[in-house]
């Protein structure tokens, strides 16, 4: 009687752990089936470098797109990982208890506010102040970046934090012992024996900045052209879907789900980074 | 060596924000001091876009010519905001969805009121049209008998549209019952919504599901046959025409092009707002 319902449940088991590696492989066969063979219709360097989008021109060129989404994760990098890092490296060794008690829920909270709320504080909050500051329209690949770094501190600060903590404590005494001072001890000692867990939280940063969608599209601009500036407006890949996908048809809704297969190649190829940067430290 | 490089890293990102920083510098932008006008449109394929670029002359020879720097956004609340946040900045949104914290612009001369859109004299204004495809059920026929009549009409120009059914009889419920699929354009979904709310309240036994789906999409789907109206905040291309969809008009509304409240441009003509859309004009001093 045992055995028997211990089959069953090892098969519910099992059932659940196919559930999510089918959706996988169900995404990827719908993304190709639709995108590749739009990206042949259009032609694989008119799509990836074309530099204009005007799907009512048939014209189907990405690479502005590209380039934006390239840009404006790079700036949310820049902004968001400093940030990150030396707040996770207060909370996990400055800290005082009463504070921390606060300051963890608080980035908590940060990481579960959803990002149409983000899109919204960035377009009454972020872009007056750009424009005001930077001039310009206020909405462009600054604010974009502004708004990103804000949204992946939870990840960096999360991931790091966890990591410097895991670093044995003997690497900061030993290095107090030699004399040096309590900073010089937590950054060149303690931090580089994080080094690894820090970059995987970085490259999961990447990997949100990139796939973000809803607040990015409400202060980036969505000028399907190339940037001339930090002010200047840019369009995402997952803007430009998220823009065009509820009433395009034929190549143009094809064109968009290929832009989707790009999208998902970036994706695949951080993860892929994260798993081989993972071995490595394992 | 191996040790600095965190360090490094940290100084160089640092650096780096603070060269942004002061890169980024510049002077603020306005109307009144004859800034660059930045211009906003929606998305290509949007209702509202499509009947402004067609209605203003943006649209010729069947290209959509609106500039390639033109901010675009994907629904009206966003298109205010930007126009709110930015004194240089130009837009258009139903006259339906107008707020106190924008501007609207007269039109030749016309101020955007729904007179001038009912007389004529205001020239920015297109149908709300509800499509249905060949000989239509009981319950579908009975709700757009509800909207054509004089009550669905009176809340037409209650939610700020203006009503095309004059002298319409009074709307008597049949008590059917089942449920009224509606689909298509998010301009016409927000009074579709209260329509739908008054019509389940003289009878019970309905349901209204109305999906926002764009114009388009609205269409495609009546002439498929997955919903039982579509709803179109434009006027129906030849093509579709030719699948077998009929239009009906149950409303018109007018596109109010709305500046910021400190912009002191008041008037502008069709001529200067094809200019300012295409790029052909792109300062405000160019206007006055």
């Amino acid at each position: 009687m045992r055995s028997h319902s211990e089959r069953v449940m090892k098969a519910v088991f099992l059932l659940t752990a196919c559930v999510s590696i089918i959706a996988v492989i169900l995404i990827c066969v719908f993304l190709f089936a639709s995108g590749i063979p739009a990206i042949k219709e259009i032609g694989l360097t008119d799509f990836l470098f074309g530099m204009s989008w005007k799907p009512g021109q048939g014209m189907y060129g990405i690479f502005p797109m590209i380039v934006g989404s390239i840009y404006v994760t790079a700036g949310a990098i820049i902004i968001g990982v400093p940030i990150g890092l030396l707040c996770a490296v207060f909370m996990a060794r400055y800290c005082p208890n009463k504070l921390y008690k606060v300051l963890k829920p608080a980035v908590d909270l940060l990481a579960g506010i959803p990002s149409i709320v983000y899109g919204f504080f960035g377009l009454m909050v972020i872009v007056p102040m750009v424009q005001q500051n930077f001039g310009g329209s206020g909405k462009s690949l600054l604010t974009s970046a502004i708004l990103l770094g804000i949204m992946i501190l939870p990840t960096i600060i999360n991931v790091s934090e966890s990591n410097i903590r895991a670093v044995p404590e003997h690497y900061y005494e030993g290095s107090l012992a030699l004399g040096a001072t309590r900073e010089r001890s937590i950054f060149k000692a303690v931090l580089p024996a994080a080094k690894m867990g820090i970059l995987a939280g970085i490259i999961l940063g990447i990997g949100r900045a990139i796939g973000e969608t809803m607040a990015v599209v409400m202060v980036c601009g969505n000028q399907a052209v190339m940037p001339a500036g930090v002010t200047s407006g840019v369009r995402t890949l997952t803007a430009n879907i998220v823009l065009e996908m509820g009433y395009a048809s034929g190549l143009h809704r094809d064109a968009l789900i290929a832009t989707a297969v790009v999208l998902f190649v970036f994706i695949l190829l951080i993860n892929l980074s994260f798993t081989a940067l993972k071995r490595r430290t394992d | 060596m191996k040790k600095n490089t965190m360090t490094k890293i940290i100084t160089l990102t640092l650096a780096a924000v603070m060269a942004l920083g002061l890169a980024g510098c510049g002077g603020g932008n306005s109307a009144s001091e004859g800034g660059d006008i930045t211009v906003i449109s929606r998305e290509e394929g949007s209702g509202t876009r499509d009947a402004f670029v067609e209605l203003t002359g943006v649209m010729a020879d069947d290209i959509d010519r609106t500039v390639d720097t033109a901010e675009i956004s994907n629904s009206t609340s966003v298109v205010t905001q930007s126009v709110v946040g930015n004194e240089a900045a130009i837009g258009y949104i139903s006259m339906g969805s107008m707020t106190e914290d924008v501007k609207a612009l007269k039109i030749e001369g016309a101020e955007a009121t729904t007179e001038n859109v009912k007389n004529g004299t205001y020239a920015l204004q297109r149908p709300f049209n509800i499509v249905t495809k060949g000989e239509l059920d009981e319950l579908p026929q009975d709700f757009i008998d509800f909207i054509m009549s004089s009550d669905g009409q009176a809340i037409v120009e209650e939610e700020g549209y203006i009503a095309v059914g004059e002298g319409a009889a009074s709307y008597e419920s049949k008590g059917l019952t089942g449920t009224i699929t509606l689909a298509g354009s998010t301009s016409v979904s927000p009074v579709m919504e209260v329509l739908a709310d008054e019509y389940k309240k003289v009878n019970e036994g309905v349901t209204v599901e109305i999906q926002q789906t764009g114009s388009g999409a609205g269409i495609q789907s009546t002439i498929e046959g997955v919903c039982d109206i579509g709803m179109a905040s434009r006027a129906l291309e030849d093509d579709e025409l030719s699948q077998g969809v009929e239009s009906l008009e149950i409303a018109l509304d007018g596109i109010s092009v709305i500046v910021n409240n400190a912009n002191p441009v008041e008037d502008i003509t069709m001529e200067q707002i094809m200019q300012i859309f295409i790029g052909e004009i792109i300062s405000w001093t160019e206007l006055q």
